[in-house]
């Protein structure tokens, strides 16, 4: 279940990302490898709610930085 | 479907916005251009924090240099302490994904309400043949496929030089890989955006020549710290061109001292300076 995740990221990183133009992440990993990770170590529903609170993270008011999906906090 | 609900209350708003346009006066066609300067204006405020941080950057360039020379084999360690250092020095890198990944929906929604249109042209055919569709003259109808009139091929060729010039202008810390990516994709997503309605290349092509300008303007404000530090080979050879244009910099600047005790004190302390820069 939880690759149906990751094939999605991938078919976003070969169809959509080069349309945005998105060359750099703040933060390492970038978001889309960070979706990736949190799909694998926590499934589908819960990497869907930590790929999207890092995107919210990701944004120009935030300070970026080293953050590894193992890391998180969000689920304890 | 789930994604074509969610953008449902999206396009209705990009409609509203363009049937304003277009009721103010405006063709379809500049409408559309309208509505794309309206959302890059309102993505202003974003640019101009990216400027800031582009400064912050060049700032430090010579120490991000050193980190990036120090881990050059491992790209992974280098974007670690690339990130540490940013974090230590107070940096924020420009790039962030919320802020690209809004314009996505945008483009999707666009993208439906002009498909809507093409199917459905408001006036029915009656307006296609009075030309309501047109734009400047050259494009007969913007709802149909961009390969349906010659004219498209000349919005494909709009597009894709202003993809080439808004990765050049936008690309200040990219790695050169990504760049050349960058720039050979638009080419490779031709087949693709050759079957888009028009209009949406003409959004496109907009939305790229305002990237460009925001680019060409961006190069202005931002003094370029890391040009004199490459110069630095040529230093020597130069140095009978360099201290006349420094001291008459030096005199500008300081009216009241004279030019001829300037030069000598500031001449050659400086090229140390940026001997020093280079070679860290």
């Amino acid at each position: 279940m939880r690759y149906v995740g990751v094939a999605a990221v991938w078919a976003y990183r070969f169809t959509l990302r080069p349309f945005l133009g998105v060359g750099q992440c703040k933060y390492h990993p970038s978001c889309s490898q960070y979706a990736i990770d949190a799909y694998k170590e926590f499934g589908l529903f819960k990497g869907t709610l930590l790929a999207g609170w890092r995107l919210l993270r990701c944004n120009p008011w935030s300070r970026g930085g080293v953050d590894y999906a193992r890391d998180q906090k969000v689920f304890r | 479907m789930i994604v074509a609900s969610i953008l449902t209350p999206l396009e209705d708003l990009l409609r509203h916005v363009l049937n304003a346009l277009h009721s103010v006066g405006l063709p379809w066609a500049w409408a559309i251009v309208g509505l794309t300067i309206i959302v890059r204006m309102l993505l202003v405020p974003l640019t101009v924090k990216q400027i800031h941080s582009m400064q912050n950057m060049q700032a430090h360039a010579p120490q991000m240099k050193e980190i990036q020379r120090k881990y050059k084999g491992d790209r992974t360690k280098l974007n670690e302490e690339l990130m540490k250092f940013y974090k230590e020095n107070n940096i924020n890198p420009a790039a962030s994904c919320l802020p690209l990944l809004a314009q996505l929906p945008i483009f999707i929604g666009l993208f439906y309400t002009l498909r809507a249109f093409a199917k459905n042209p408001p006036g029915g055919q009656a307006a296609i043949d009075r030309g309501d569709f047109s734009w400047l003259h050259f494009v007969p109808d913007i709802t149909k496929h961009a390969n349906s009139h010659w004219s498209g091929y000349i919005l494909l060729a709009i597009y894709v030089l202003s993809q080439v010039a808004s990765t050049y202008f936008m690309s200040g810390t990219m790695q050169k890989s990504q760049r050349y990516l960058r720039m050979i994709l638009p080419f490779v997503f031709i087949p693709f955006i050759v079957r888009f309605p028009t209009g949406l290349v003409l959004y496109w092509m907009t939305t790229n020549l305002w990237t460009v300008g925001q680019g060409l303007i961006t190069r202005r404000l931002i003094p370029k710290v890391g040009a004199p530090t490459a110069a630095t080979p040529s230093g020597p050879k130069r140095s009978s061109r360099t201290p006349p244009k420094e001291a008459q910099a030096a005199v500008a600047e300081a009216p009241d001292e004279e030019p001829a005790a300037a030069k000598p004190s500031n001449g050659p302390p400086r090229r140390v300076k940026r001997k020093k820069k280079a070679r860290r």
